[in-house]
């Protein structure tokens, strides 16, 4: 895929809602003729998904419309992206439609980009403006960005009609997460949720999984007595939504508990065993986000003090590649290390996919719709980050 | 042995649910040109997509004198040329190249498989392979007999009876040709069984691991919309094609031994037919899907000598233009005898004698210097049996669904729809899904899978040991056949689309070719 590039429509405008959708339906046709220049390349118009994202200001959708066009470069969509202001003085629907292509095997590969911003009152119509753009037959995707609350009706109308709704549980909470999913659950063809920090823990899953693949160490995985996590902050913050995702998953996978002690939370092993966790703070370096999951060391086997497994996973935080934004859009590098009590030390290196918001999106959209694992670790992280696990 | 799926607990509800065994991958034939151009950048791949093993190495074999250091640095450099990513990850590879190890020596030595016995010890140590080894022999078949009684020889095969009960595993894949004629093939076999079990031997057919043609599994079992049509009841013929544009490309010896019948159709194509008219397999295991494919190998109606002189077409390639270009008759090529009557292009009519295809013809055809690249598997569907239209062209056209397995992977599906206006003009359309288009162009190469597949013990996607001597049995009597012909195969234009008698073929039951 070559950089994407855009045939925008007329300029944005305003009017009532019902104009509107029948002049940006009439933009799109005239995007989609044929090029009068016989020579000018073919343009494939290709739609593989609805992809819906609602932000709270314009000014966070314009940041976000750059996310999207790399997404529909792989994943050819139609994308409807919506600001929602409803405290906006003005009464207004405004929009506008844009193609975005990008370059595969020499032919231009088409998707559309509507833009559409509900202000004042015209807030209330947003979901039904939405819809009216949706292609029939095809999944839709809503990308819900910011706060979530599953009263508003904007939100209800979107996400009962979609297949998947996209979180950040970063940016919400798990706490959102789990309503919604609360809610997906009351209604009668039920959406399913993602979460992108669930999809940007998946490797680390699999990384962890690998100290139990060898028929030697499988029965040791319930026999973890200790394990430690690294998040990218400062003492005394709470426990990210990637370090709770990830602890909720191990317990769920493991069939653990978690208990009280004094007011204190304790984890404890399918036999009954205590599990020790510990939650560590590593220097956040700049451009990386908040909480990230910068490592994980476990321990296993019957005498805690001579673990028959020690395994590490570090991230090297901002190794990858430095943009000029100060951000690291490239892959960060993993060490993953397995010493086995009398063995040699087993050790690899793994490059992270591209740490970018358009590929997180890409992967989750990627993923199967139903995700039970992801329900479960949902809930057992939720009693993790109620109980305030902070950083020591 | 199969990896079990959720037997590690953390594996439950991943979505790569499978994990290969940590494992010594060792190439026989590490200096050629299939492990520079595909084995390692197909490794390197799969290390990128964290797909490896955790203890992993790759071990040259080769009779060339060279260091540890230069055969990394020859694999960089085929890694960094041949990589569907690129530039190369420097600290990936870092990492990587500290797996990759060569042993020099003759495959006829003992003493060969003595340091390669013992570097493959160290391996264990210090790699974590954990005495699980797959081959992979890149040599010609030649070759194969003298390398397999070697390792058994030298104690390195893993008992396959152990492997089931948790031991150490040991594979082997070999490419094709997998013999020249039913015998051969028999005795190949032979020999491979002598060290190795059937669960131990994966014969690769690239075109196997293609994505369309795993697809093709998907798109009818996947579906209720087809499989209640994929039978004689609906289907009036079946066309698969193998083309290419190029011609021998300094394959020219080998070529004269093979031709296109033994290089093309007895492998991939009667791979694509056999997968296109399986029955529904109880599960996706290895052996399910393999019996379902055997089973219509099986129902190939052998070829008497009569119906070869109607039923099969050959050809051979003179000088023509392609994409503009004028380029050499076959027998001009480099190392092509000047009388040769070697066929450059094939085309049969294949029945499939069971319940749900009899009398269903399967065309089927193959050949070199064709007007462009193209492998697809037409289905077309029958005429409706009453026209409402008067159609200009008196009549309407039959629906056809096209599995285009190269270029542009993808299914379309042709059918009649009214032009726009007042008349009613009938118009066929079609309704066009690509892969590149829908999933984007960067999918894994079919050497990347097929590869995670063996260190995963997955047999699926390989040829099982009957399925190859099936293929021979079909194929034997035609050639066989040939040879007695004191004719040279009819001549057909480089560019087009084969000799005329290949049209005729079809024109005798009242069709005609696609054109794809």
């Amino acid at each position: 895929m070559s950089s994407v590039t855009t045939m925008p429509g007329a300029p944005e405008s305003g009017g009532k809602a019902s104009n509107l959708i029948t002049r940006i339906e009439n933009e799109l046709r005239e995007l989609w003729k044929p090029p009068e220049d016989p020579t000018a390349p073919p343009l494939s118009r290709v739609c593989t998904m609805n992809i819906e994202v609602v932000a709270p200001t314009k000014e966070l959708l314009e940041r976000y419309t750059p996310v999207i066009d790399e997404v529909t470069a792989s994943i050819p969509a139609r994308a409807i992206l919506a600001s929602i202001e409803p405290d906006s003085a003005a009464e207004e629907v405004t929009g506008s439609a844009t193609v975005v292509c990008s370059l595969a095997g020499g032919k231009k590969i088409c998707s559309e980009r509507i833009s559409l911003g509900f202000h004042g009152n015209a807030s209330a119509r947003a979901a039904s403006a939405i819809e009216a753009f949706l292609v029939p037959e095809i999944p839709t995707a809503l990308v819900w960005l910011g706060r979530v609350h599953t009263d508003d009706p904007v939100f209800e109308d979107l996400a009962r009609n979609t297949s998947r709704i996209i979180l950040d549980s970063e940016y919400t909470s798990i706490s959102s997460v789990i309503h919604v999913a609360a809610w997906a659950r009351s209604q009668r063809h039920a959406p399913e949720i993602s979460d992108l920090a669930w999809t940007r823990i998946a490797a680390w899953q699999e990384l962890l999984a690998r100290f139990f693949d060898d028929a030697e160490t499988r029965p040791l995985a319930s026999k973890i007595t200790r394990i430690v996590l690294k998040q990218a902050g400062e003492t005394g913050a709470r426990i990210g939504p990637e370090s709770a995702l990830m602890l909720g998953w191990i317990g769920t996978r493991l069939g653990w508990k978690t208990s009280r002690l004094a007011g204190a939370l304790r984890f404890k092993r399918e036999d009954g065993a205590a599990v020790t966790i510990e939650l560590d703070a590593v220097p956040r370096p700049k451009g990386v986000a908040p909480h990230t999951l910068a490592a994980l060391m476990i321990e296993a086997g019957d005498d805690p003090h001579a673990p028959a497994l020690r395994g590490s996973i570090e991230r090297e935080l901002a190794s990858g590649l430095t943009d000029q934004a100060n951000t690291t859009p490239d892959a960060d590098v993993i060490d993953w290390k397995c010493t086995r009590a009398g063995g040699a030390e087993i050790e690899q290196r793994i490059r992270l996919g591209p740490n970018k918001a358009a590929k997180w999106l890409e992967r989750t959209l990627h993923r199967p719709l139903r995700d039970v694992a992801f329900a479960e670790s949902v809930a057992f992280a939720e009693h993790i980050v109620e109980d305030g696990l902070t950083v020591s | 042995m199969v990896t079990t799926p959720c037997a590690n607990p953390l594996r439950r509800g991943l979505i790569e649910d499978r994990t290969g065994d940590p494992c010594a991958v060792v190439i026989f034939g590490a200096s050629g040109d299939l492990t520079r151009r595909k084995l390692l950048p197909a490794i390197y791949n799969l290390a990128l997509s964290r797909s490896l093993p955790s203890g992993f190495a790759v071990v040259g074999v080769a009779r060339r004198a060279k260091t540890a250091a230069q055969f990394s640095a020859e694999m960089k450099e085929g890694v960094a040329q041949f990589s569907r990513r690129k530039p190369i990850d420097p600290a990936l590879w870092t990492d990587f190249e500290r797996g990759l190890g060569y042993v020099q020596g003759s495959f006829d030595d003992p003493s060969t498989y003595k340091k390669l016995s013992a570097h493959l010890d160290e391996l264990d140590n210090e790699r974590g392979t954990r005495k699980n080894r797959l081959y992979y022999l890149a040599v010609p078949p030649s070759e194969f007999a003298t390398i397999v009684a070697n390792l058994k020889q030298a104690e390195l095969v893993a008992d396959p009876i152990a492997e089931r009960s948790g031991g150490p595993w040991t594979r082997i894949i070999i490419e094709k040709p997998f013999g020249h004629d039913l015998e051969s093939s028999r005795q190949l076999n032979d020999c491979i069984a002598s060290a190795f079990a059937e669960t131990q031997v994966f014969r690769i057919d690239h075109y196997l691991g293609k994505e369309t043609v795993q697809n093709l599994l998907v798109f009818r079992f996947a579906n209720s919309l087809f499989e209640p049509i994929w039978s004689r009841e609906h289907v009036d013929n079946v066309q698969i094609t193998v083309a290419e544009e190029i011609g021998v490309e300094g394959r020219g010896k080998f070529f004269e031994q093979t031709g296109v019948t033994k290089d093309i159709v007895e492998n991939h194509l009667l791979q694509l037919l056999s997968l296109t008219a399986m029955e529904p397999p109880i599960s996706l295991s290895a052996d399910a899907v393999r019996d379902e494919k055997v089973k219509v190998l099986r129902s190939l109606r052998r070829m008497e000598p009569t119906m070869i002189r109607e039923n099969v077409v050959r050809g051979q390639y003179g000088r023509g233009f392609i994409k503009g270009e004028e380029v050499l008759a076959y027998r001009e090529e480099p190392d092509i005898a000047k009388d040769s009557k070697v066929e450059t292009y094939v085309a049969m009519k294949v029945l499939v004698d069971n319940w749900r295809w009899g009398g269903v013809p399967f065309y089927i055809r193959a050949g070199k210097r064709l007007p462009r690249k193209v492998t697809e598997i037409a289905i077309q569907f029958k005429q409706v049996p009453h026209s409402l239209f008067a159609a200009p062209d008196g009549g309407i056209s039959p629906n056809v669904l096209t599995v285009r397995v190269q270029p542009d992977e993808g299914i379309a599906l042709r059918f009649t729809t009214k032009e726009p206006g007042n008349a009613t003009i009938l118009r066929d359309v079609a309704m066009d899904f690509r892969y590149g288009s829908a999933f984007g162009s960067n999918t894994p190469e079919a050497y990347e899978r097929l590869l995670l597949d063996a260190i995963r013990g997955d047999a699926t996607l390989f040829t099982r040991r009957d399925e190859v001597e099936e293929q021979w049995a079909f194929i034997d009597p035609v050639i066989e056949a040939w040879r007695g012909q004191a004719s040279a195969p009819p001549g057909y234009p480089a560019g087009t689309w084969g000799p005329e008698q290949a049209d005729d073929l079809l024109a005798r039951d009242g069709r005609r070719w696609r054109r794809p």
